[in-house]
């Protein structure tokens, strides 16, 4: 019934609409000049409207930054997030008067332009000067873009020496959790495979591997102890998941078969951020960033940043794999 | 005013004169980016997984032979069309088509080689390396079959002398496509030799 | 006697509308069945944004148009990846690809070019009925058993290929599967035809530099199409052999539904450089066309040559050049070695120069012109605008460094919609809007054209512009919901606004919908040539002919874009401000932009 009501009044809408249309073009044909089907005052309407577009979506721009500025991520937990975060900026700062430029130049001149009887438009076909101009500037804005971004990226993805002092830990995706070990007093993980999955051995660890032994399997969230760079390699049971850990600018594809890396150094502990933050509550989170099935929008652990003492004994009390 | 319509039939010879060949290779590009996406395919599974050697089958390079003569004959088939030796063209033509089923077989004595070798398509036991070997082989075997019904319709036309040196884009189009069909054979060949 | 007719009416309207090999019926056959495919991608657009404004809320519409996938009127978290997925498929593929340049290089390469029809009518109509049936496959595919393909439009292994994974993965899947193979057919037998009639089938005069843009933007387009389609469906075929007969070319190592899976030695990462292969060309597969039309109709309507127009044509080649080496920019964060993503990076970016090229050569065809503000001009000047503004962003999203902490968020999404989807959608109205005489012999009305324009403009933006801020407060995309959490509480005032823009939108397509169908049946009839343009399509008749001239096919003299040219004194050349390609030079007169 609810149905054919609506089929009803969608067709009397129809039919209305077309009668209004066919009264209205009846009645405008002898209204205004028409140039090119358009009539003057309409074209001079389109061209005042480009000009209010103009000023609007400016506007618009500067509303949403003004509303929504401060929901934006804080700033960055790890110490190469401060250099892409400042490289971000440096991008801003190009994009964003380009732009705002090449903006006013397009709905300006639309709106200047505009048909006028008394006027010729200009024959102006090409000019060597002006379109080496603009490939040779945006060239030379990219050059220093691409420069900055690639040295970033280089570093970004450097593992960290293995000499050095860090913490290894290995995630393990799967559908719809996240699994972590730690590599215990060795430093080393045991080897790991889909093969050995079972029971409560959720992470696949091979109990023959001496290296295994002193591995930690942690549940529901991980401790990261500030100012030392931690080690992440990544592996996925199932589908491609990606490992996304926003406040740390940090990201990896969890992919089945192939081990990923990736490491960062946190720079801000959870209670130093739940300050600036102004936030009791706030946590840091590993979320998952790669569609990999219904419940893709529920898939989190905690990441907990604090001292290194702190760190310490939360590890310590944490059970090696061969006492499970 | 009828002589530029387009439903005028010497309108529409000509216009299959200008554009049947083109026509014909824009679509061996797109053959040929099809098995550039598959071998490279392989180049990059090589590069992340256990690669297993497989051993190739004798058949293969009997087939290689096979389709090689074949393209010669085809060669010959159409030069004699030029020249109007219609009757030489009809034994050109037909060993082609032989020598393009003796292909076949050999392709097919081939997999069961590689399958008593124990090389599987699919399942636990199968390997990518073994995969990449069917299904290269097989796709390749496929867009031959094309190029074989092509060569039955030539055939056809060639025994009932519907062809001459005035009248042989059919011929043309369809060596065209089996030298194509060659060449992409010998390339798989090699790769699968050298890469695979 | 009357029997006999009556079959051979039949007949002639069976060739003439439904297998016709004209061009020009067969470019209408692909704006409408495009049409009624991008109507359903934005249907399903606006029920999931419902779920993503107002989560959990129960919708009378979303009860009554999903049934069993919405209980309650709540969609179902699988289906709503299975709608996500389709809307990105039919969007891309069968709206902006097939409908776009299926309609466009159908209608205009003929006539602009000077030629009777296609190279091959047959293959022509094969295309789009390739192109019917695998709409039909896709749109079955939403009713089978587990739903439609859900692993997103780029339907990643082992998500696309394991239905314990997602119900999606099974029927509806392989439905998807089957459809795309019908469709990449269509598309190839599609740009053969453009390639072979451009390269071949030009009327006398007609030099590659006297080409409109339109026409180059197609032959690049479908240049790209016949690389990167192939490509595609070996990867697709590769996958249906893991999928339906056990192969394991994309899968290793996996632990599902409590078992080990017998696969072992594949590789996911391959399917996504074989699948970004293409996919990244298809992105200008999509936007190219738009440009060309675009390039056509800014110039057309300012009353002055394009400006810069061999500029024009060397940055859609480089364009076109650069997108088949830079897939690897949507695969930063899958472990790639990071040389090669420094590679990926350094050719993306590069991409910026040829675009900033093409936006300031249309600025300055603006300045000094004479403009005519018909909707096709809005459109056009729209295009350019969200060509700019989704542009910027891919400097951020092409760096290989900050890509790490937005890639896959929303300000990816925000991107790639205003770029490469409103950018696409924008010079397709434009170009309906312009060409709708020459298809239908009729005008479309202006002032609802320009209510179209005003409220698509305003609410798009409002859709995908805030999505940028979802993006850098990292609220990843394909989420069902985002109150599981804390984090992004705050962000429903976000998804709201976005969800409110969206329904406006999508009620003012309805009234291009109207005014389409009206103006094909009751609007005014369409003089000649009634833009005052100087293209070869304006000098064919209003009512369609096969062979589309009724005499000789004319000579061509000039390039397209001599607008507003003078002599000396300053008086137009022609005695008018615009000179038709098939008026012979004069005495003293240069040919082109010289």
């Amino acid at each position: 019934m609810v149905a054919l009501v609506a089929i009803v009044a969608v067709l009397l809408i129809v039919i209305s609409a077309v009668q209004t249309l066919k009264i209205a073009e009846l009645w405008a044909i002898n209204k205004g000049k028409v140039i090119y089907e358009v009539t003057e005052k309409q074209n001079k309407t389109q061209a005042l409207l480009m000009l209010v577009f103009l000023v609007a979506y400016f506007a618009f721009f500067a509303w949403q930054v003004w509303k929504w500025g401060d929901l934006m991520l804080p700033v960055s937990a790890s110490e190469h997030g401060v250099v892409t975060d400042r490289l971000l900026n440096i991008t801003y700062a190009f994009i964003i008067p380009v732009f705002v430029i090449t903006h006013i130049f397009l709905f300006w001149f639309a709106f200047k332009y505009a048909y006028n009887p008394n006027r010729k438009a200009a024959f102006f076909s090409h000019s060597n000067k002006l379109e080496l101009l603009w490939t040779i500037v945006p060239s030379i804005a990219l050059t220093v873009l691409i420069l900055f971004g690639l040295s970033s990226w280089n570093e970004i993805m450097t593992p960290v020496d293995s000499e050095k002092e860090h913490v290894l830990i290995e995630v393990q995706a799967q559908q719809f959790s996240w699994n972590a070990r730690y590599a215990g007093t060795d430093g080393k993980l045991g080897r790991a495979g889909v093969e050995f999955i079972e029971g409560v051995n959720a992470m696949g660890i091979d109990i023959e591997d001496k290296n295994a032994k002193d591995d930690k399997v942690v549940r529901g969230e991980i401790h990261l102890p500030v100012g030392v760079p931690v080690q992440f390699v990544f592996r996925s049971i199932d589908v491609i998941h990606s490992a996304y850990m926003p406040h740390f600018r940090a990201q990896m594809n969890c992919v089945p078969g192939v081990k990923t890396q990736f490491n960062f150094v946190p720079t801000i502990t959870t209670e130093e951020m739940r300050k600036i933050t102004n936030n009791e509550e706030f946590n840091y989170v590993l979320l998952c960033n790669k569609i990999c099935g219904a419940a893709h929008y529920n898939m989190q652990m905690d990441i907990i940043v604090e001292s290194k003492e702190d760190y310490e004994k939360w590890l310590a009390e944490q059970k090696q794999f061969a006492e499970n | 005013m009828t002589s530029i319509t387009l439903n005028n039939n010497d309108y529409k010879k000509e216009i299959k004169q200008k554009t049947a060949k083109p026509l014909l290779w824009i679509g061996l590009m797109s053959i040929v980016m099809f098995f550039a996406g598959l071998t490279s395919a392989v180049i990059v599974s090589k590069g992340t997984a256990v690669w297993e050697t497989i051993h190739i089958p004798f058949a293969f390079a009997i087939s290689t032979v096979f389709i090689l003569l074949s393209s010669l004959t085809f060669y010959l088939a159409e030069r004699s069309i030029k020249n109007n030796e219609l009757a030489k063209a009809k034994v050109f033509v037909l060993s082609t088509l032989v020598l393009g089923l003796l292909f076949t077989v050999t392709q097919y004595l081939a997999w069961t080689d590689l399958y008593t070798n124990g090389v599987v398509w699919a399942g636990s036991e199968s390997s990518a390396a073994g995969s990449y070997f069917y299904a290269l082989t097989a796709l390749h075997l496929l867009h031959l079959l094309g190029g074989l019904i092509s060569l039955l319709v030539v055939s056809f036309k060639s025994i009932k002398e519907k062809y001459n040196a005035e009248n042989l884009l059919g011929v043309q189009l369809s060596s065209t496509y089996w030298h194509f069909l060659t060449a992409l054979w010998v390339y798989l060949y090699l790769f699968l030799i050298f890469i695979a | 006697m009357s029997a006999t007719h009556h079959h051979h009416e039949e007949q002639d309207f069976l060739f003439k509308y439904i297998f016709s090999q004209d061009h020009k019926m067969i470019s209408k056959q692909f704006l409408i069945t495009g049409f009624l495919m991008g109507f359903i991608g934005m249907v399903m657009s606006t029920l999931f944004r419902l779920q993503l404004g107002f989560p959990g809320e129960s919708f009378w519409i979303i009860d009554f148009l999903l049934g069993s996938w919405a209980e309650n009127g709540v969609m179902a978290p699988d289906k709503y990846l299975a709608l996500v997925t389709m809307h990105g498929t039919i969007m891309v593929f069968f709206l902006l690809t097939a409908g776009l340049s299926g309609t466009f290089s159908n209608l205009l390469i003929p006539l602009q070019i000077g030629a009777r029809d296609m190279a091959s009518g047959f293959l022509n109509m094969l295309s789009y009925w390739f192109f019917f049936v695998s709409s039909v496959i896709m749109l079955i595919s939403l009713g089978v058993e587990g739903g439609a393909a859900s692993a997103g439009w780029t339907i990643y292994p082992p998500l696309s290929a394991l239905p314990q994974a997602i119900p999606g993965s099974g029927l509806g899947m392989t439905l998807w599967l089957i459809s795309m193979a019908i469709f990449i057919a269509s598309s190839l037998l599609g740009s053969l035809n453009y390639i072979v009639t451009i390269l071949n089938l030009r009327t006398k005069g007609m030099t590659m530099t006297r080409m409109p843009l339109t026409i180059w933007a197609f032959l690049v387009t479908a240049i790209l199409g016949v690389l990167s389609f192939p490509v595609l469906l070996s990867a697709a075929l590769l996958l249906i052999f893991d999928r339906s007969f056990g192969t394991s070319f994309y899968l290793s190592d996996i632990y599902i539904g409590g078992q080990v899976l017998e696969h072992s030695g594949g590789s996911p990462i391959l399917f996504e450089h074989l699948f970004w292969f293409l996919g990244h060309p298809e992105v200008y597969i999509v936007l190219l066309p738009a440009l060309g039309i675009t390039s056509e109709i800014v110039s057309t309507m300012s009353r002055k040559p394009i400006f810069g127009y061999r500029a024009m044509i060397t940055s859609i080649l480089a364009i076109a050049f650069l997108s088949v080496i830079v897939w690897g920019h949507h695969m930063f964060v899958t472990g790639m070695n990071p040389f090669l993503g420094a590679v990926f990076t350094f050719t993306t970016l590069l991409i910026a120069i040829p675009s900033a090229v093409k936006v300031f050569n249309y600025l300055t065809t603006l300045w000094k012109g004479n403009i005519i503000f018909s909707p096709a001009m809005l459109f056009s000047v729209g295009l350019v605008s969200t060509f700019i503004s989704g542009g910027v962003t891919g400097l951020i999203l092409g760096d290989s460094a900050l890509d790490i902490n937005v890639h896959d968020t929303y300000f990816v999404v925000g991107h790639f919609h205003i770029v490469m989807g409103l950018s696409a959608v924008f010079g397709m109205y434009a170009g309906v809007y312009h060409w709708f005489p020459k298809m239908f012999g009729k005008m479309m009305n202006n002032t609802i054209g320009y209510f179209h324009f005003w409220i698509t403009i305003v609410t798009t933006y409002g859709i995908f512009f805030p999505m940028h801020f979802l993006g850098l407060a990292g609220v990843p995309r394909r989420y069902y919901t985002n109150s599981e959490f804390p984090l992004f509480d705050n962000m429903i005032d976000i998804n709201e606004f976005i969800t409110w823009c969206a329904i406006i939108a999508a009620f003012g397509q309805l009234l291009f919908a109207f005014n389409f169908l009206y103006s094909i049946f009751r609007g005014p009839k369409s003089s000649k040539n009634p833009w005052r343009a100087n293209s070869l399509e304006w000098t064919t008749p209003v009512e369609h002919i096969h062979g589309n001239w009724p005499g000789e096919i004319p000579e061509v003299h000039r390039w397209p874009y001599d607008y507003s040219k003078v002599d000396e004194n300053d008086n137009y050349v022609s005695g008018e401000d615009f000179i038709p390609q098939v008026v012979p030079l004069g005495p003293n007169e240069k040919d082109g932009g010289h």
